[in-house]
């Protein structure tokens, strides 16, 4: 318990020492640090609106957090979130306006067909990782670009709205996910997210199948030698990993836009990424840093209307906190230096 | 620089070229040199010979300046000298040839002899003048090798002239070489043996780790004896016989007793016949090995280490592939059957490297209690994992194995090495496996968790289990083996009755001579 | 019509030229790193903070060769961030470099944004960008192929010069040597005195070095702007490229030439062939993907780090039995 005790405490460490840097930065470009993070913390939280925005930027940061944690449990680095949620993003708004279905259904099967594009276009960099021992972290980047500019393409090319500029049709009624309250857009796709996260720990903990993976994750060697078979454990993992990024697409689509555009998700997948390795690859973790960074994100848009800084000050702070997490090996004792290794092994 | 015969004894008072006084070394708990003298004379061939463990190389790197010892003196040519690092005791005319080669594969051998000391023109690197004098000073030393090759294209023996060219190359009067011929042919060897003869007759010092007998027979002037870390004897070659050496290296203080037992005679549980196998350099590091293990015996593997153990081990895991042969567990041929499989064959694992094969260090003894087994009942079921039947396993088996750990969340890296093997056996020996197949099984543990494992292993053997045993500590098989198998590069030497066995017929085998052999003759 | 096919062909070398350059540029600095052992994911945002910064010194200083130093200083201390926190606190590569990546981009929006006020774009402002070179006497020798020679910014010239001093480098100099070394045997050079960590940071500064000049190519060299993110995933192909290349400096060149070509070629498309713009700005990624799919079997330096790491282990697990 005090381990995690103390892993706790020096993500917190690093956290602040990030925040402290950022002040820095934030004096440099002629702001004050101050009204900074109070305007951040007003507009994060500022009311019920504002809470419901913080909520609405959370779930897809989470949803995606959870992918990358799924990878980065199983041993694997899946950078390529932001593609399998582009990919099942416009998945999930071709079904929403091309296949009409009942109310209910129609969205289950565009966030099934959301979760199988995210799957397939992970599969291919996953089957030359298990075959031949591809780099899955170049791989996954690379097709991060190509998923966006085929996304573009299709929405463009094939299926733009009439008179629109590039964006699909809107989704049928029938396929919106649920808004939570008349304010807000925010919708069920955060009760999907967090139950997703519960459920993705419970697996990695609960499940023989979870264990092999994790172990997989943790000691391939020893997994190996207990009769795990190590490639296809991985296969699974990154698949899983693309699967749940390509639901994060399908639940921006079906519950905030109502249709795929371009630039459609601005980096979620990489937040993401960064919440799940603040988080220390734990889903449940990830609940709370990707709220951490929904907060920022959201109030980052009340940043630019108040202060002179801009709103990507907080991209600044977030690569700086994950920055100063890894530099934390140093603050361990010596003997455990290879648990930064350990911790993000790919 | 390059002219490594420019010191001849004539210029020098006769003197001991190396003098180590009191040595000791202590890492942790365990202490590798406990007060060794070491007198080297000038222009010999002196001998360090012990078993696995008894502290040569340590000695050596302290040499060498490696590693610095905890107490005592170094003195090169009379002189009271401190290494603080390899560079130091190079420049005082010390070279070293290491067990593992150090050389660089996409180099070439021009390149690797000169590297740290290039010569350079105007600022570039001279590689004509390189390879020219990397060719003057093979021939003037009769190592001959090809100074353009790629390093990665030479055989083994060619390495390791390589590696003497390199030590030559930068001064050195007195070479150091660990365990020379651990990986070199008989022919190779018989040539190195010439070359270092010629060596000392131009007035350079060889000294040489081994634990083969007949070589160092055959080509030292001094022989000195390591046992558990202390010096036991310092002895011209010539006043002794095979049989003085092994018993000086063997000794009888830290012998165990004998394990009583009752005769079983059982089906045969493990049949491996003819089996081959290849290690990482694709070299044949298993030949033609055949065997049987019945139930209820316990069978040892014998041997100094990397003459094959670690690949017979993994080749009957399912982690390396065979090059040839069968081995059948209950019928199976496990050459042809994944870990997985060979695993639900009855087979139970305790590998070598427990760090990394048996254990996942972060995680806790539940966890690791678990692997292998997450798919069984009472530890899952309908591929749910029941923690709490897990972790009461994992107390039983804490208290069984007597593992000292808070309990079953305790993570296995804080436990000492004795209590990371009982965890590593405690999974492994309660799979209700026929066949065991333990590597090193008390390697880095203490005297009383040796004990322990020991009665577990007898256990397993009373309750009828087929067990290898594979152990480097020659007193440890004599302790548990109902008989014991001798592998030499390779080849199974022969076996021995365990009741009937003494150390000095195994020492023999494991040098690789035939009990009772007179001729020097090495087997290949 | 003989004559206009072949000024089209000298034209789509030239413009393949143009467009290799930058990639290669940065490829030949992860070449550094790659040799040193390290997997350096930077080079992205090494070359964005280059570009930007480059544009910022041009524009203070009103000279183009001050803009390019600002850029390779901007990356150089990039770089030793890389270094720092990989080499000296052992962090993972992976996680740092992508890291790096995320502050390039969102640092040089908020300046841009702090300094200019502006979003997206810093065009004008009075940038000044590097000029053509044009080679004396290329025309009178070589005609209508003059231009394959002529007439290009400094950084087309640095990059392929590049290559030839590289191989150089890496065969006849010290460094040269002991980076590969460091790279490909640790334990060997740790053995002769070599010191890794110093081989490691001179490996990733010499990276960010080229890195900031390939940036500054990138916005002073043919257009005199930046736009966010403007280095636009060229740093993640110069990795791609490096792993099947393995930091050599003549495979760099093939692999950069054929992004260049893809390039080029992609661009030709667009413009004569009225395929969708979309798909075809997806070529060098595509191109890059298959190649490092296709190419994947083969040996990388990684794996040797692995394995000596693994070695390592082995041994100090069983130096120490306790």
């Amino acid at each position: 318990m005090s381990d995690r005790l103390r892993a706790f405490y020096g993500q917190a460490i690093a956290v602040l020492l990030a925040l402290a840097i950022g002040a820095v930065i934030i004096v440099l470009v002629d702001e004050s640090p101050v009204k900074v993070f109070m305007t951040l913390l007003r507009g994060a939280f500022g009311d019920q609106t504002k809470i419901a925005g913080t909520l609405l930027q959370t779930t897809p940061i989470l949803i995606c957090g959870v992918a990358a944690c799924v990878g980065l449990r199983g041993g694997m680095f899946n950078v390529g979130i932001e593609g399998q949620l582009f990919l099942g993003g416009f998945a999930a708004a071709l079904v929403g306006f091309a296949l009409p279905l009942p109310p209910g259904l129609h969205m289950i099967v565009a966030l099934i067909v959301a979760v199988l594009a995210g799957a397939a276009w992970v599969s291919i960099p996953a089957y030359f990782r298990t075959r031949y021992n591809t780099n899955e972290v170049v791989s996954t980047i690379l097709s991060n670009y190509v998923a966006v500019l085929l996304t573009s393409y299709f929405t463009i090319f094939l299926f733009k709205r009439p008179g629109g500029w590039s964006e699909t049709p809107p989704i049928l009624p029938s396929a919106y996910l649920p808004e939570l309250f008349s304010f807000s857009r925010l919708n069920w796709g955060l009760v999907v997210g967090l139950v997703l996260a519960v459920v993705v720990a419970w697996l990695f903990r609960h499940t023989a199948r979870g264990y092999s993976a994790s172990m997989v994750g943790s000691a391939p060697k020893f997994a190996e030698y207990g009769g795990i078979d190590v490639k296809r454990q991985g296969f699974i993992v990154l698949l899983a990993s693309g699967a749940i990024g390509g639901l994060a697409g399908g639940v921006e689509t079906l519950g905030v836009h109502h249709r795929f555009m371009e630039g459609f998700a601005p980096g979620f997948g990489f937040d993401g990424l960064i919440a799940a390795l603040l988080a220390n690859g734990s889903p449940i973790g990830t609940i709370f840093t990707a709220l951490f960074f929904g907060a920022l994100r959201s109030g980052s848009l009340l940043l630019e209307v108040d202060t002179n800084a801009s709103r990507e000050i907080i991209t600044v702070i977030q690569a700086l906190i994950i920055l100063s997490v890894s530099a934390q090996v140093l603050m361990k004792r010596r003997g455990d230096s290879t648990a930064g290794e350990r911790r993000w092994k790919f | 620089m390059s002219n490594a015969f420019s010191t001849t004894t004539a210029d020098r008072p006769a003197e001991n070229a190396v003098e180590l006084v009191g040595i000791t070394k202590r890492f942790g708990a365990f202490t590798a040199n406990e007060n060794v003298n070491l007198t080297v004379r000038r222009g010999e061939i002196h001998a360090i010979i012990g078993e696995n463990g008894a502290g040569k190389t340590t000695l050596m790197n302290i040499l060498f300046g490696l590693l610095q010892p905890d107490e005592g003196k170094i003195r090169i040519d009379g002189q009271d000298v401190v290494f603080g690092d390899p560079a130091a005791a190079i420049s005082a005319g010390l070279g070293m040839v290491h067990q593992h080669f150090k050389l660089v594969p996409s180099l070439s051998v021009a390149e690797n002899i000169f590297l740290g000391m290039e010569i350079v023109n105007n600022g570039l690197i001279d590689h004509a003048a390189q390879i020219e004098k990397t060719r003057e000073l093979s021939e003037r030393v009769g190592l001959k090798v090809d100074p353009t090759e790629r390093v990665s294209l030479v055989s083994v023996g060619i390495e390791q002239r390589i590696e003497i060219l390199k030590v030559l190359v930068r001064g050195a009067r007195t070479i150091i070489l660990d365990e020379p011929t651990a990986v070199l042919t008989p022919q190779e060897s018989r040539e190195l043996f010439q070359t270092l003869r010629r060596f000392v007759a131009d007035g350079m010092t060889v000294i040489f780790i081994s634990h083969h007998l007949e070589e160092v027979m055959e080509v030292s002037d001094t022989v000195t004896v390591l046992r558990n870390g202390k010096h036991v004897a310092t002895r011209p070659t010539a006043e002794l016989t095979k049989a003085d050496l092994v018993r000086m290296m063997v000794g009888r203080d830290v012998s165990f007793d004998r394990r009583p037992r009752e005769a079983t005679h059982g089906k045969v549980v493990l049949d491996v016949r003819n089996l081959w196998a290849r290690d990482e350099r694709r070299l044949p590091a298993l030949r033609d090995v055949s065997f049987t293990v019945r139930a209820g015996e316990i069978v040892g593997i014998a041997g100094v280490a990397g003459n094959g153990q670690t690949e017979l081990a993994e080749v009957l895991a399912g982690l390396r592939p065979a090059s040839h042969g069968e081995a059948f567990l209950n019928g199976r041929d496990l050459t042809r059957l994944s870990p997985a499989a060979i695993r639900k064959t009855g087979f139970a694992h305790v590998p070598g490297d427990r760090m990394i094969r048996g254990v996942d260090g972060g995680a806790s003894i539940s966890s690791n209690l678990l692997m292998g087994r997450q798919y069984r009942a009472p530890w899952s079921r309908g591929g749910l994992l029941d923690w709490k039947a897990t972790d009461r396993d994992a107390e039983a088996m804490i208290k069984r194995f007597d593992i000292r750990a808070r309990g079953p969340h305790d993570t296995v890296k804080r436990l000492s090495g004795g209590n990371i093997q009982k965890v590593v056996l405690a999974r492994e020996f309660t799979n209700d496996a026929d066949f065991l197949l333990i590597d090193q099984p008390t390697r880095g543990v203490d005297i009383g968790a040796q004990e322990a494992i020991h009665s577990e292993i007898m256990s397993q053997r009373a309750a009828g289990r087929a067990v290898l045993v594979i152990s480097v500590q020659l007193d440890e098989l004599l302790t548990l083996a109902d008989r014991i198998l001798v592998l030499f590069n390779g080849h199974l030497m022969g076996e021995v009755d365990g009741n009937e066995a003494d150390d000095e017929t195994i020492g023999m085998m494991m040098a690789g001579l035939q009990p009772g052999e007179k001729e020097r003759e090495l087997v290949s | 019509m003989e004559i206009l096919a072949n000024l089209v062909n000298v034209a789509l070398i030239v413009a393949m030229l143009r467009t290799t350059a930058p990639i290669l540029l940065v490829a030949l600095g992860g070449s550094f790193t790659t040799k040193a052992g390290i997997f350096n994911i930077g080079l992205e945002g090494q070359m964005l903070v280059g570009a930007f910064f480059a544009v910022l010194g041009s524009i203070w200083s009103g000279s183009a060769l001050v803009g390019v130093a600002c850029g390779v200083a901007a990356a150089l201390v990039f770089a030793l961030a890389f270094a720092v926190l990989v080499v000296s606190f052992r962090a993972n590569e992976v996680v740092v470099g992508l890291a790096l990546n995320i502050l390039a981009g969102g640092m040089t929006i908020s300046l841009m944004k702090a300094i200019f006020g502006t979003r997206g774009s810093i065009v004008g402002q009075g940038i000044v960008g590097l000029p053509k070179v044009q080679i004396p006497g290329a025309k009178a020798l070589l005609g209508s192929w003059a231009p394959l020679i002529s007439g290009y910014t400094p950084m087309v010239y640095v990059a392929f010069i590049a290559v030839p001093l590289l191989i150089l480098f890496y065969k006849r100099s010290r460094l040269g040597l002991y980076i590969r070394v460091v790279g490909e045997k640790p334990e060997a050079a740790e053995a002769l005195g070599i010191s890794i960590t110093r081989i490691r940071y001179t490996a990733s500064l010499l990276c960010g070095l080229l890195a900031g000049l390939a940036g500054a190519h990138l916005s002073l060299g043919y257009i005199t702007m930046f736009t966010e993110n403007m280095s636009s995933g060229r740093g993640f192909m110069a990795v791609a490229i490096l792993i099947f290349s393995n930091g050599d400096p003549w495979k760099v060149l093939v692999g950069c030439l054929l992004f260049g070509f893809a390039d080029a070629f992609s661009l030709r498309l667009q413009t004569f062939g009225g395929f969708p713009s979309y798909l075809i700005l997806a070529v060098p990624y595509l191109v890059a993907l298959a190649a490092l799919f296709a190419l994947s079997y083969r040996g990388r330096p990684k794996i040797i780090r692995e394995t000596a790491e693994t070695m390592r282990r082995l041994l100090s697990a069983d130096k120490n039995p306790a």
